[in-house]
């Protein structure tokens, strides 16, 4: 365990550095969010839903870098052929992922500051100071439940073509059918159910019970993102393994 | 026993001890039924030598490869790296493995020290021996100029360099596999790539090394093993595998369609004495049973003398390996 713990800090102290040097794409994830919620904000949405789109605009660049990135990014090393030499590496596959995810945190917690500062200069919305460790623990749900996602992506994709297409498709759906910019009961009942199926859903119902102050609905969307992340950690360590059979 | 197994049972353990390894894949055959992709194969590896497995394209040479490397799973028979065995091992075996896939890039956003240090990191060097590690790996590598550039900068050889260095990065290594290691450098860059594997051989390292160029494995091979339709066909050093050749030289008659009519005749009367290995237009070979024999020499002066181009040589690798590959019962 402790060896596990020491060589993803090594692992992700590389591809953060990596990453810092290469930032154009991840900074227009982290820049166009807060972006896309001004109009989001300032041309459709009525005033009492704006702090459920602050909140939702966060969670969905969390969602969507660990998705596209994560899993592109297992794309580019499997062309590249270094996901091999990674898969050679005395380390759990937990080590590689956990490592590009870590590194991509730093982005998606700038992208959250920038998009609550715009959210609360330009726009009034107004998040009390002690529901923000609370955010930050949501955020993080979020961020290690989807995590799956785009490993799964990523390695079952055969090619880095295909892995963009399906991520994009994946995007897509999480995008329309996670209510994090409405609420969850405008949805129809069948298209609920499936939304009920995406962790960014349940993201969304943490951070709305939050701020109404609802223990219920918090504890339960908590217990459920909690299982998406053991359920991210156990399809990474032991669903997909590094070896072929 | 001969053969890849050859056993030293006095000798210290085998870095490498494949016996009995095969994998058949299920229903991906082209009727549909079991694919044997390789079977039966035994390599013994000892510490400070190389062995070059050739083959075609399709052979097994990379299966081979990722079964010793415990990306993939065999069907049959058992892999034990340093004692380990990788199936039932595969973190621990790893820890005595290093391996350089074919057209590996490195990280390309990380400086070459970067990168050793972090790879070595992670493959248990501790953090007291960190900096003697990767100053030695440096100098070993010929990396010490290069040390703080970026590897997206670096040319190709100088990046094969760099994964060498990451293979050589390691708390406890005993075991490299290099999968065509110089595949796609230029002349120089490859001979600055063998000069690498031979300083790792003296560091005692086994390797276990993938090649399409015969001349590669007999520059640097201490044995070669070829491999043909998922089978170690033949197996030796490269003097043995030529030895095995029911004859020992070449004689290449250039210039065919030029030659005089004494000079025809006297290519046609050698066709009766020895075996045409290979008729083009303008080119003619002749396998001989020694190239330095009076008989042989005399016959390639008489040719000169009738205005023949023609030229002796002994047999190469090259010859056993193409005869290997094509019919693997022409060896005796």
């Amino acid at each position: 365990m402790m060896t596990t713990v020491r060589q993803i800090g090594v692992a992700t102290s590389m591809t953060l550095r990596a990453t810092f040097r290469e930032l154009g794409a991840i900074l227009g994830f982290v820049v166009l969010f807060p972006l896309a919620f001004l109009f989001f904000l300032g041309a459709i949405v009525q005033h009492d839903l704006r702090t459920q789109v602050v909140v939702g605009a966060i969670m969905m660049e969390m969602a969507l870098l660990n998705v596209n990135v994560v899993g592109q990014s297992i794309g580019a090393d499997k062309e590249s052929k270094l996901y091999d030499l990674w898969v050679s590496l005395p380390a759990s596959p937990v080590v590689y992922v956990t490592s590009i995810a870590l590194s991509l945190l730093p982005f998606s917690l700038l992208s959250a500051v920038l998009t609550l500062t715009v959210g609360a200069i330009a726009f009034g919305v107004s998040i009390p100071l002690a529901l923000v460790p609370w955010l930050l623990l949501g955020f993080l749900l979020v961020w290690a439940s989807t995590l799956g996602i785009g490993f799964a992506i990523g390695v079952f994709g055969r090619t880095p073509r295909q892995i963009n297409q399906i991520a994009q498709f994946v995007g897509i759906v999480m995008t329309f059918f996670a209510p994090v910019f409405y609420p969850v009961t405008i949805l129809p009942e069948p298209i609920r159910i499936i939304a009920y199926l995406w962790p960014i859903t349940w993201g969304t119902v943490l951070l709305t019970g939050l701020l109404a102050a609802n223990a219920t609905t918090v504890l339960e969307a908590t217990g459920v993102l909690a299982g998406f992340a053991l359920g991210s950690v156990v399809l990474i360590g032991r669903g997909i393994r590094w070896r072929q059979t | 026993m001969s053969g890849p197994l050859a056993p030293t049972p006095s000798g210290p353990a085998p870095v490498l001890l494949a016996r009995g390894v095969g994998k058949v894949y299920q229903s991906r055959g082209a009727a549909g039924g079991p694919r044997v992709a390789n079977h039966d194969l035994h390599l013994r590896l000892d510490a400070g030598e190389v062995v070059a497995l050739l083959g075609p394209n399709g052979a097994g040479k990379t299966t081979f490869l990722r079964q010793v490397a415990g990306q993939l799973l065999p069907t049959s028979g058992s892999i034990v790296v340093a004692g380990v065995d990788i199936v039932a091992e595969p973190l621990e075996a790893k820890r005595f493995l290093s391996v350089i896939p074919q057209e590996c890039q490195p990280m390309q956003e990380l400086t070459v020290e970067e990168q050793i240090r972090g790879f070595a990191r992670l493959k248990g060097v501790p953090a007291a021996s960190l900096d003697a590690t990767v100053e030695e790996i440096l100098r070993d590598v010929g990396l010490v100029a290069e040390r703080g550039q970026i590897v997206r900068e670096l040319s190709g050889g100088f990046k094969r360099r760099v994964l060498i260095a990451v293979a050589m990065a390691s708390a406890t290594p005993r075991l490299m596999l290099l999968d065509e290691p110089t595949t796609g450098l230029d002349p120089e860059a490859r001979r600055q790539v063998w000069s690498v594997i031979r300083g790792l051989r003296r560091r005692g390292l086994g390797i276990l090394l993938t090649t399409h160029y015969i001349e590669e494995a007999e520059i640097l091979a201490d044995r070669v093993v070829i491999i043909s339709g998922g089978r170690f066909t033949v197996s030796g050093t490269v003097e043995e595998i030529r030895n095995r050749l029911p004859y020992r030289g070449r004689l290449i008659v250039l210039r065919a369609d030029r030659l005089t009519a004494a000079g025809a005749e006297a290519v046609r009367a050698l066709e009766t004495r020895w075996r045409v290995t290979l008729r083009e237009p303008s080119t003619i070979w002749f396998e001989v049973p020694d190239p330095f024999d009076r008989d042989t020499v005399g016959e390639l002066a008489r040719l000169a003398s009738l205005g023949v181009q023609a030229s002796l040589r002994p047999v190469s690798l090259e010859d056993a390996y193409l005869t290997v590959v094509g019919t693997p019962e022409a060896l005796v």
